[in-house]
């Protein structure tokens, strides 16, 4: 008798559970299917769009559901979703290091055909900007709000001191060509100051300067005399201590934003006030750098800072937006894509608020004369970044990017520490390219 | 003849259906991925042995393959010794240490700490230029100019050999003493009547009886360890510099699938993985446990 009890028992619980469980489904796919028009799903890597999405749900009165997938774990998260259909997002975001692997597959709806017709707002954006969005073919797939060129933000305290100006103008001449990067890093080390935080903040200037895709259409790696000679400055400026040794995103890299740094440099004899502290002049960064990096991390030197150009012009990452291919609502995801890239007054407004600098001409055109950075002691940035946004060549941009990047910089790196040769350093290079991408026809 | 009760296959058959959806499922199709060229978008393209054939030849296979041992083998000698050194010295009757539960918390807490904590910890400590160890280790004169931890092959693996000794000692330790307070008191004590000196004990009463013990650790450990990953990945920024000295073979994988978008050959390195870790396995248990039965 016990044991029926204990059975009958069971059962009852199961049974509330499941119903539980199953009131709990109902619900919910009740509550889905009344509003199934109204919730619009976006997919993206950093926070940026909650605000936008705010003013989006006010204006329409729609419900906006935004996922927010950690970088690192973004494509790989996606990849499945846009595959299956099951659960994907109606607009996601791609970042330029996965843009080109997207742009050629049917995932994102073609913005070229009715009724989008993007194809018209061709001269209304930076140039690169609107071209990294296209497929192969030329067809629009993604569109950006912002455009990223970099600069190098230094401390004019220091120029000051050790250049005797610290107007951006004359630090960019200084700084316009290699010999003159070198020059200054010579007078920095005088007065045991850093040129640069580590060897890898160059590594944007040598793509710059060439500008060659990695891969060209016959899947040939293309290797430039620009990013060989990489291997040579880099050297350079190990051997001859204009770095601090702090490499990017490193805790030293984000200290020394804000001031000196203990550093201890293995210099010869008699060269002893090098060791100790060191502060670090200057930082190769693109336009989020200031808001996103700079900012946060030098609250103490903040109005100390300017920006100028280097050797070369160059852009890093940026934010291109488009819409599911198979979403079931299109049309309210091409508004929010149309108001987040090309609506005068929102971006007007968005531009203002957080000093973003973006692609879209008519805006810019109005608002560019009006920035004034207090962190940059008043300098109007926006004008500088779009200057050198006018200088960049799109059809550099393939998939490889991200990964040979890191594999080219990992090679400058054993080359700097002295080991491995120059030689050797290219030859493992390739041999790393082609283990990783068999696909690919090494230069000879 | 007594009717059998079928009604408990209902109460396990959800675990089936949920073992063979997630589990068995991905295992045969990551199977017939390693016949493939898949880049993880479309169809996947039959090519046949290739990815077999490719590993075989694949110098960077080999390296990651003898990484993980490297790292794996210093870090389990450390590591077992450790806890086998401190599992003596609280068992033994004659210390009486007391306190053995606020120890045994202290020595495995490190285990408790996040991983990606741990790498940020350590490679701040370990920094060439800036790092707390290379000055403390030139304050009191040890060595005389920064050593580059994280950037010369064999004292990145070692570092990250201790890190994990560092990590998992604790935990050997309180399975070692779980086994220690498995053998029955008396056995100490009569070898303490008999005169038995510390050493005499371990070797002849301690050790033997831990054995099946030390063989469950050795076993967990060495498919824990073939499977080393997040340290290498966290520390190296997912390269496996120096000199690929920190590439392991999971990390292989991860950047041949999800950097590099080569999900057919992945799934090959998954396959070679299974089977190095079945054998070793396998070696491992047969050696220690013929032992056992013949003592």
């Amino acid at each position: 008798m016990k044991k029926r009890f204990g059975l009958y028992l069971m059962l009852v619980l199961t049974l509330l559970v499941s119903a539980a469980c199953s009131s709990d489904t109902n619900a919910n796919s009740g509550s889905d299917s009344d509003s199934k028009d109204d919730v619009l799903k976006v997919w993206s890597f950093t926070d940026e769009l909650k605000e936008p999405i705010k003013t989006f749900e006010e204006r329409n009165g729609v419900k906006v559901e935004l996922t927010i997938v950690p970088i690192a774990d973004y494509p790989t998260k996606l990849k499945p979703v846009l595959e299956s259909g099951v659960g994907a997002p109606d607009v996601f975001t791609g970042e330029i290091a996965f843009l080109k692997q997207w742009t050629d597959r049917n995932y994102w709806e073609n913005l070229s055909e009715e009724p989008y017709n993007a194809d018209q707002l061709s001269d209304d954006y930076v140039d690169y900007v609107f071209d990294l969005g296209k497929d192969s073919e030329g067809n629009v797939k993604a569109l950006s709000w912002q455009t990223t060129p970099g600069g190098i933000f230094y401390r004019r305290s220091i120029a000051t001191e050790v250049l005797g100006t610290d107007d951006p103008n004359e630090v960019g001449e200084m700084m316009s060509s290699w010999d003159g990067v070198f020059e200054v890093g010579e007078k920095m080390k005088e007065k045991g100051y850093s040129l640069f935080p580590d060897e890898g903040a160059i590594r944007w200037f040598s793509k710059g300067e060439e500008p060659q895709p990695w891969v060209n259409e016959n899947n040939e790696l293309i290797m430039t005399d620009a990013k060989l000679n990489y291997f040579d400055h880099a050297k350079k400026l190990r051997d001859k201590e204009y770095t601090a040794f702090a490499p990017e995103w490193s805790p030293t890299w984000i200290e020394s934003m804000n001031g000196p740094i203990g550093i201890d440099k293995d210099g010869e004899e008699g060269e002893q006030e090098a060791t100790g502290q060191t502060e670090v002049f200057s930082y190769a960064l693109p336009t989020w750098g200031l808001h996103s990096v700079l900012k946060i991390n030098a609250e103490d030197t903040s109005g100390d800072w300017a920006v100028t150009n280097g050797p070369s012009p160059y852009f890093w990452g940026g934010t291109w937006l488009g819409i599911y291919s198979g979403s079931k609502n299109k049309e309210l995801a091409w508004d929010f894509v149309k108001m987040m890239t090309h609506e005068e007054e929102f971006l007007t407004d968005w531009a203002k608020e957080t000093g973003d600098v973006l692609s879209y001409l008519p805006v810019t055109e109005k608002i560019k004369d009006d920035f004034s950075e207090p962190f940059l002691d008043g300098q109007n940035n926006y004008t500088f970044f779009l200057d050198q946004a006018e200088k960049i060549e799109a059809g550099i941009v393939t998939k490889y990017d991200q990964q040979i990047d890191t594999l080219l910089g990992g090679q400058v790196l054993e080359y700097v520490d002295g080991k491995k040769t120059k030689e050797e350093a290219v030859n493992e290079f390739y041999k790393q390219v082609k283990n990783a991408y068999p696909e690919l026809k090494l230069p000879q | 003849m007594k009717k059998l009760d079928h009604k408990g296959y209902f109460f396990i058959a959800p675990f089936f259906a949920i073992f063979l959806v997630f589990n068995i499922y991905p295992v045969l199709l990551t199977f017939y991925y390693t016949f493939t060229s898949y880049e993880g978008y479309g169809t996947p393209e039959f090519i046949g042995l290739t990815n077999y054939i490719r590993i075989f030849s694949d110098s960077y296979f080999y390296e990651a393959f003898f990484n993980t041992w490297k790292i794996w083998g210093l870090n389990f000698a450390l590591q077992l010794g450790i806890a086998l050194l401190l599992a003596a010295l609280f068992s033994d009757l004659r210390f009486k240490i007391k306190g053995l539960g606020f120890f045994r918390a202290i020595f495995y807490l490190p285990n408790l700490i996040t991983i990606s904590s741990v790498a940020i910890l350590f490679s701040i400590m370990l920094d060439w230029r800036h790092g707390s160890v290379n000055m403390f280790l030139q304050q009191i004169g040890l060595i005389s100019e920064p050593i580059n931890w994280l950037n010369q092959p064999v004292t990145a693996q070692v570092s990250v050999a201790l890190i994990l000794t560092w990590m998992w000692f604790g935990y050997t330790f309180i399975v070692l003493m779980a086994g220690v307070s498995g053998i029955p008191g008396e056995l100490y004590e009569a070898a303490l009547i008999d005169g038995a000196n510390r050493w005499q004990t371990f070797v002849h009463i301690t050790l033997p009886l831990l054995k099946p013990i030390m063989l469950y650790v050795m076993i967990t450990s060495l498919i824990g360890g073939l499977q080393l990953f997040d340290l290498p990945m966290l520390i190296t920024d997912g390269l496996g510099a120096p000199e690929g000295s920190l590439n392991t073979m999971v990390l292989y994988l991860y950047n041949q699938a999800f950097r590099y978008n080569n999900y057919g050959y992945a799934a090959t390195i998954a396959y070679a993985l299974f089977l190095i870790t079945v054998i070793f396995s396998a070696i491992t248990f047969k050696s220690m446990y013929r032992k056992s039965v013949k003592e």
